[in-house]
């Protein structure tokens, strides 16, 4: 019998609109990059919680920062700006991005985010060097939930959708919660990760590595699994794990919780409900707002009155951590 | 935290309002949202989500695009409906301590005068805002909003309706002569005025070859629409609104306290802010302080002493 896996949700901090330093910044691979936020040593928020952070509105001043940043050895390599995408750019509304570990140290707080520059916003935001000031809103929504036994924890990201399953990985280790991570990706270059080396293919062996440094830090281990097979498994996450039950699973019970591309999502609704597995699933969301406001990012959801087949719900208010179940797949 | 002052109270209708700062219709929810980040009895006024007889899904997402200096939307009147709000929301509101605009819409004219009763009839509602131009669907009431005669018609209706709420009529840009619009509202009962809503507007994808929103076109806001909106403001301050003594509640891409102060220049008594509260959830209290100091440079005693102040 699946256990009850509703996400957390009714025991969060407010949101505050801070200003925070950025105090470090780290490639994550080829296409991603870390930034490191200072927060106030009040700061309370579970894995699965997201901010919503203002980018820059002045094109003079996003042409400035990238010229600080090009070439620079910390800020990687970012495409050169041409007239017509400087002329793209007047981000509006914030960006929504998910916390993705959270570090308390002295009584000092450090928030990781884990950015994918792929539009106006998140270029602006990845460009960013470290010394300056990003205001955030936060922390939003809802959280993953542990389970209320000591079954073993499965966790998925699909590319930048790790994020939040790094600090879901130490929060549930430091609840002593057993878990293995599975990480997946177009190809190994599109692992949201500094790898040391570049770890092996395994083919279709699903095989643990400590490769992944935000995971090997919580002693989770973790099977890679890449589209084209250059690291790992041979096949997409969810295929990995369904290798993982046929081949290492020791029977034992199991909860899953994933962040990833819906299709990624989607497939791993399908292996919990065919194994009837609890499932906590954190969506992606186009938000106007994150508050609850303005209502654009809706998702089909059963309806828990039961009154209709479906109701919208927001991804930012009623999310972004869904039970499996309650989501009406298209 | 931030106290506003009591000289910047201003009337509109028969509703008093300690500032002229309130936030706009759908971009403030049931206010409990925006009371995480600040004290809403800080605000002017606050203003509903639409309010619809029955309670209404929405259109399929996505819902909204962004777009250079603006946003567009088409959430399609999702809201709890009648029952749920006086249920719910509205005792909610009332903690706040901040005068509530309830924006009612409908797609016939018994819906709304079955809304609007039932709304003046609670307490809690100090004004009702009749949106009669929504863009994104087509029992939006915009056919009452851009036809004089129609809209003559439903005011004259809902007015008799209304005897405790002030009656506020929220104007479409999307007609050739807003003037006239306004004219036929006040001539039917309506107290103040409140202009711009959003402008319809169009995001395609040019890869997909598609339309971004998938109820085609939205409405377009934030700081794109501002001059569409002062001009409207100006035309019905110098046509209809200054000569009638009929108060403007002006919107439009407002965001900073100059927006504001321009706003009140074209003749608005009150403002609305929208999309700024996705920029900055602060924004309202915000504008409260920066309009206080913005007066005493201006050597002003109130904000009524901007209202259609323009020289030339």
């Amino acid at each position: 019998m699946a256990g009850e896996s509703v996400a957390g949700g009714s025991e969060v901090a407010a949101p505050r609109r801070l200003d925070l330093p950025l105090v470090a910044k780290r490639a994550a691979g080829a296409s991603f990059t870390r930034l490191v936020l200072d927060a106030p040593p009040d700061w309370d928020s579970l894995p699965g919680q997201f901010v919503n952070i203002l980018c820059e509105s002045d094109p003079q001043a996003v042409m400035a920062s990238e010229g600080r940043v090009l070439g620079d050895e910390e800020g990687g390599e970012w495409p050169q700006t041409t007239g017509l995408e400087l002329a793209r750019r007047w981000p509006l509304v914030r960006r929504p991005l998910s916390i993705s570990r959270v570090f308390r140290d002295a009584g000092r707080v450090r928030l990781d985010i884990l950015v994918r520059p792929v539009g106006s916003g998140t270029r602006w935001l990845a460009s960013r060097p470290a010394g300056s000031t990003i205001n955030i809103v936060g922390p939003l929504g809802n959280h993953f939930a542990p389970p209320e036994d000591d079954r073993l924890c499965i966790l998925v990201g699909g590319g930048c959708g790790v994020a939040p399953i790094f600090g879901l990985a130490d929060y549930l280790v430091s609840l002593g919660r057993r878990c293995v991570a599975f990480l997946g990706a177009a190809d190994v270059h599109k692992m949201p990760t500094a790898f040391r080396e570049l770890p092996e293919p395994t083919h279709h062996q699903v095989a643990a590595t400590d490769a992944v440094a935000e995971f090997a830090e919580s002693e989770t281990p973790t099977v890679l699994a890449t589209d084209d097979g250059s690291a790992g498994f041979f096949g997409t996450a969810t295929a990995a794990i369904e290798e993982y039950f046929r081949t290492l699973w020791r029977g034992e019970p199991v909860a899953l919780y994933g962040c990833g591309p819906m299709p990624m999502l989607h497939a791993l609704a399908r292996i919990a409900r065919e194994r009837d597995l609890p499932c906590q699933v954190s969506l992606e969301g186009f938000m106007g707002c994150g508050i609850g406001v303005c209502l654009s990012c809706a998702v089909k959801r059963r309806d828990p009155t039961g009154g209709k087949a479906w109701t919208f719900r927001l991804t930012c208010r009623d999310g972004p951590v869904v039970d499996a179940r309650d989501i009406v797949w298209q | 935290m931030i106290r506003p002052e009591p000289d910047l109270g201003v009337t509109l209708g028969r509703l008093r309002m300690k500032n002229p700062i309130a936030t706009a219709s759908g971009c403030s929810g049931y206010g409990e949202e925006l009371a995480q980040f600040y004290d809403l009895a800080l605000l002017g006024a606050i203003v509903t989500k639409s309010i619809t007889l029955k309670p209404r899904e929405g259109h399929p997402p996505p819902r909204l695009a962004e777009v250079r200096a603006g946003m567009l939307n088409a959430i399609g009147l999702a809201n709890v409906g009648l029952e749920a709000f006086l249920r719910d929301k509205l005792p909610a509101l009332a903690r706040f301590e901040v005068p509530v605009i309830v924006n009612v819409a409908g797609s016939t004219r018994e819906e709304y005068l079955e809304v609007c009763a039932a709304l003046d009839a609670a307490p809690g509602v100090a004004g009702i805002e009749l949106n009669v131009s929504c863009p994104n669907v087509k029992e939006g009431g915009m056919e009452f909003g851009i036809d004089p005669a129609t809209l003559a018609g439903l005011v004259q209706d809902v007015r008799r309706k209304v005897s405790r709420a002030t009656l506020i009529v929220k104007l479409s840009p999307n007609v050739t002569d807003i003037a006239v619009i306004a004219r036929a509202a006040v001539d039917a009962g309506a107290e103040a005025l409140s202009l711009i809503n959003t402008l319809r507007g169009l995001a395609i994808d040019p890869w997909k070859g598609r339309p971004i929103l998938t109820n085609v076109t939205g409405g377009l806001s934030g700081p794109a629409i501002k001059p569409v909106a002062l001009y409207m403001v100006r035309r019905v301050w110098e046509q209809v609104a200054g000569p009638r003594g009929i108060p403007i509640l002006g919107l439009g891409g407002i965001q900073f306290v100059e927006d504001v102060i321009e706003f009140l220049r074209a003749g608005a008594t009150a403002v609305s802010v929208g999309t700024a509260n996705f920029v900055d959830p602060e924004t309202g209290p915000k504008l409260v302080a920066g309009l206080r100091e913005a007066l005493e440079r201006l050597g002003c005693g109130s904000p009524g002493d901007l209202t259609g102040r323009l020289e030339g």
